[in-house]
């Protein structure tokens, strides 16, 4: 080959041989261009057409929320900012910055700073001074005419600020979580909700965003206007919420950690969800403050009424009665003598007074836990397990909210695979007035003891009213089967702890409504946690209430709580 | 002796008409993809570059019938002359000459700029065609070495300008008119061999930008917006404009100035860009045209200088259209000759047409 080639190379040259060399140089070059405008050129053209094609995005109004009352608890207000357009002011940013710095009073760091983080591409505005008022946004406006330009975009307010902040949650940018969302359609600077309704309903609030399609030469200028499309407004949605009423809860509250909870018995409708310590989602607009909440050791974004689970205590005990009726294992007028004490073995349980004789209605009126041991001595783990499960303490409610936090109901097999060790006698006595393994969040102990209040139903609490005006359809209920004598048995109880004078309840009277209702002190590492539930009819209509007090010391706090907000409700007829 | 051949006022392009047809065409193509090139979103912007090509072509079109009625052998006579006279000019560019875009390669006559390295092309064949038309075998001082040293002192003073594109065609010239020679090919083969051993020392005295250039046309992506953007953004024109093109004034990549010097150096991508693979292979097939011609010519001249002289022209025009087609096209280094007869620029045309004038005389003396 190699003396081919020299052959080749030593021979005489001609003009022929380079006629062929042009000829192979020339079919090289069509060869190549083949490639590039034949085979590859679709790929290329799009290139060409990324290259000058650009869409400005036009941000797009955020649905309203509103409460019951049609009064706005979430909405979009528009806020002016301060932008510039990079390639205009090119040569000129510093001394511009430094005008603008001395005319608006904003430090020139922070001019600099707004522009690297809020710069997009050469020829869109970057926000460099945001957030300021009408007036000051014209007046610089004035000042600066054509190089700098006032930019209008709709902001989230929440007028409640904290009381709703739970319920609500706030909005973001969805370039933090761009990965997952640009899959839903989302483009970086478009708000997306994170937590409560903002979340949940985020398909229906956010709008489409609009664009401007426009022509760019390689510095960015635009050279072309190619069309529009308009943003659209996202869907407004009501909710069952009213503000009023959240308010009340707020204030009887006070700055005790805890929730409070007011829904409607028959279909669900939640009508104040409270939970403390709370923020201000404000802040999370504006993007001051952030750090101090996310370190606060409260856990202020934590929604202590359906995101965390906690011993329920004594408001186990209308679940142990019905468990214990539908079993047959006792009737409404069955009696246990309470000495105070029980024994188990060589163990004593004790309760928390002596109560003597006590039947059903009375053992529920005082919150005898004598008396629920023996039921559960009578009815061992097994049913108590099921009856718990029924009422929904090992499942999810389905309240419309985000991350919700199951219950948990503890059994014989659980113990066994999960603690290896076997079920002790003692294990149930302490599940027989709820404490123990057993845990369920305020929402779901409250959904337990509608089913008293509604005639047996086990209801799915929301919080939507209306998409667009249109009824949500949300409001599913489930029938436990539980006999009418039954229930009213239990009811019998439960009213009794506020009628008479000497139930754990009977504060409650004083509001001169059909109340029911049953206390909880939960036992637990800490101080323990007070709780009430219950309800009461109000106008032909049946509310259920729940009040937890984290580390609240006794139910009496709780029960107070409950006492002072509906008071404050009906007195300002906001039922 | 008789410097005209014939009678000055002869116009006779027997057998030539095939080139002035082709010329005219890439006259025409020429203004017409400046024209496009200097048409911004719907704004014709720079009207006195269009002018001043139209002054340039008038002015070829002059020099080459000028050139076609000069004989041709009084290059073999004035080569040393000639040869002599385009050094003084270089080294007077060196210390007088105008310096555009960091290179010193331009003098001012009559208003307009002229690069005396384009001259050298020509003295550069004139020179080569005498000595290798009078080699012999043994003659290896005044075949081989005696041109060898008038190629590279003459290579040197033009890349010290500095003008990578045309010192190299100096020394292609050199080896590929040196292999039509007596002279054994031993002698070049051992010459390129030895280049390739001191290359790597002459790629340090390579300029900065030269030399990112040759990294960047390896990988163009390794610097997207500096040097690797003309590469990037030209094949993205071309590729762009599929079989037929976008049509004229409607290339994107063009009108919208994605595209650097593109009415000079990258004017082939307004073509591919704005009239697709038809137009660019109809723009080959004119260059081949032209080609072919003059490679017959070099078989049927009347003397061996003539022969030289009509590869040597050849090989200009090759070296031209190979090393800028691919360069637009991203095969070749970024190495800044025109795309002859369609960039923007007289000293390249005028060069051009002068060479085609001498051409035209040969053929017109052939046998």
């Amino acid at each position: 080959m190699f003396r081919n080639f020299f052959r080749i190379v030593s021979g005489s040259f001609s003009p022929e041989l380079l006629k062929r060399v042009y000829l192979g140089g020339f079919l090289v070059l069509a060869g190549v261009l083949f490639w590039y405008q034949i085979i590859r050129g679709d790929y290329y053209f799009q290139r060409a057409k990324n290259n000058y094609l650009k869409v400005i995005p036009l941000a797009s109004m955020r649905g309203a929320i509103f409460d019951r009352n049609g009064q706005a608890i979430a909405y979009d207000r528009p806020v002016f900012s301060i932008g510039v357009i990079p390639y205009q002011i090119e040569s000129s940013r510093e001394g511009l910055f430094a005008a603008l710095s001395e005319f608006s009073g904003s430090s020139l760091k922070t001019l600099d700073k707004s522009y690297r983080k809020n710069f997009q591409s050469y020829f869109s505005p970057v926000d460099i001074i945001t957030d300021v008022d009408k007036a000051k946004a014209l007046a610089i406006k004035e000042k600066f005419s054509d190089s700098v330009v006032v930019i209008t975009r709709p902001q989230r307010y929440y007028p409640n600020s904290y009381q709703l902040a739970h319920v609500l949650g706030y909005v973001k940018e969805a370039k933090a979580f761009y990965q997952e969302l640009k899959n839903y359609g989302y483009s970086p600077l478009e708000r997306v909700g994170i937590n409560g309704v903002e979340q949940v309903y985020d398909a229906y609030l956010r709008g489409a965003e609009g664009g401007k399609l426009i022509e760019v030469d390689s510095r960015g200028r635009i050279m072309g206007f190619l069309g529009e499309q308009l943003p659209q407004k996202g869907k407004d949605i009501t909710l069952t919420v009213d503000s009023r009423i959240q308010l009340a809860a707020d204030s009887a509250l006070g700055q005790q950690k805890g929730a409070l909870i007011l829904m409607d018995s028959q279909d669900g409708g939640i009508l104040a969800l409270c939970s403390k310590p709370y923020f201000n989602p404000n802040d999370f607009i504006s993007g001051k403050n952030i750090q101090a909440v996310f370190n606060d050791p409260g856990s202020p974004l934590l929604n202590r009424a359906y995101q965390a689970t906690f011993p329920i205590g004594s408001t186990f005990k209308p679940i142990m009665a019905t468990a214990a009726l539908e079993e047959g294992k006792i009737t409404p007028a069955s009696s246990f003598n309470c000495s105070g004490e029980f024994h188990l073995g060589r163990a004593a349980f004790r309760c928390w007074t002596i109560h003597g004789i006590q039947n059903l209605y009375e053992a529920l009126a005082h919150s005898c836990n004598v008396y629920f041991y023996n039921l559960g001595m009578i009815l061992g783990p097994e049913p108590i397990t099921d009856w718990a499960g029924k009422f929904g303490l090992n499942s999810l409610t389905g309240i419309d909210l985000p991350s919700e936090k199951s219950g948990f109901v503890p059994s014989r097999q659980w113990k066994q695979k999960e603690i290896k060790s076997v079920w002790y006698p003692g294990d149930t006595v302490n599940f027989s007035i709820g404490q123990g393994y057993l845990l369920a969040s305020p929402l779901a102990i409250m959904r337990a003891m509608n089913v008293f209040a509604n005639g047996g139903y086990l209801v799915r609490p929301h919080l939507i009213k209306e998409i667009d005006s249109i009824d949500s359809g949300i409001s599913t209920r489930a029938y436990l089967g539980i006999s009418e004598k039954n229930l009213q048995a239990v009811r019998q109880g439960l009213r009794e702890a506020v009628l008479r004078d000497d139930g754990s309840a009977h504060i409650l009277q004083r509001l001169n409504l059909k109340f029911s209702g049953k206390t909880g002190t939960a036992q637990n590492s800490g101080k323990a946690h007070g709780w009430f539930t219950g309800f009461f009819t109000y106008q032909d209509k049946t509310y259920t209430i729940c009040v937890f007090i984290e580390h609240g010391g006794a139910s009496y706090e709780a029960v107070k709580i409950a006492y002072y907000f509906l008071k404050s409700v009906i007195e300002n007829n906001l039922l | 002796m008789n410097i005209f051949s014939r009678k000055f006022t002869s116009l006779d392009f027997k057998g030539l008409k095939t080139i002035c047809v082709c010329l005219l065409i890439l006259n025409i193509l020429s203004l017409a993809s400046i024209y496009s090139s200097l048409h911004q979103a719907g704004q014709f912007a720079e009207r006195e570059v269009l002018y001043k090509q139209i002054v340039w072509i008038i002015v070829s079109w002059l020099a080459l019938i000028i050139f076609a009625n000069i004989n041709y052998r009084i290059y073999f006579d004035l080569a040393y002359l000639i040869y002599g006279l385009n050094l003084i000019l270089l080294i007077g560019v060196m210390f007088f000459g105008k310096s555009v875009m960091g290179a010193q390669r331009w003098i001012e006559i009559f208003g307009m700029n002229f690069q005396p390295s384009e001259l050298s092309k020509i003295a550069a064949i004139i020179i080569l065609a005498r000595f290798f038309s009078l080699s012999s075998p043994r003659g290896l001082v005044y075949g081989f070495l005696l041109p060898l040293i008038f190629i590279v002192l003459n290579a040197l003073v033009i890349f010290i300008q500095p003008d990578l594109g045309t010192a190299l065609i100096i020394v292609f010239l050199f080896f590929s008119l040196g292999f039509f020679s007596r002279i054994p090919k031993r002698f070049f083969i051992g010459l390129i061999a030895l280049g390739l051993l001191v290359s790597p020392f002459l790629l340090n005295h390579l300029k900065d930008y030269q030399k990112r250039r040759l990294l960047v046309f390896m990988n163009p992506n390794l610097d997207p917006l500096g040097a690797g953007y003309s590469i990037i953004q030209s094949k993205i024109a071309v590729g762009s404009g599929k079989l037929a093109g976008k049509g004229f004034l409607s290339g994107t990549q063009n009108q919208f100035n994605f595209l650097p010097e593109r009415h000079t150096d990258f004017i082939f991508t307004v073509i591919g860009e704005e009239w697709g693979f038809i137009g660019s292979l109809f723009l080959i097939i004119i260059y081949w045209l032209i080609l072919k011609k003059i490679l017959q010519q070099a078989q049927r001249a009347r003397d061996e200088f003539a022969s030289f002289f009509c590869l040597g022209i050849s090989l200009f025009f090759f070296f031209h259209l190979f090393i800028n087609i691919g360069m637009t096209l991203g095969i070749l280094p970024v190495v800044g000759l025109p795309l002859i007869f369609l960039s923007y620029g007289g000293s390249n045309l005028l060069i051009a047409s002068i060479l085609l004038g001498i051409f035209f005389n040969i053929s017109r003396t052939a046998r």
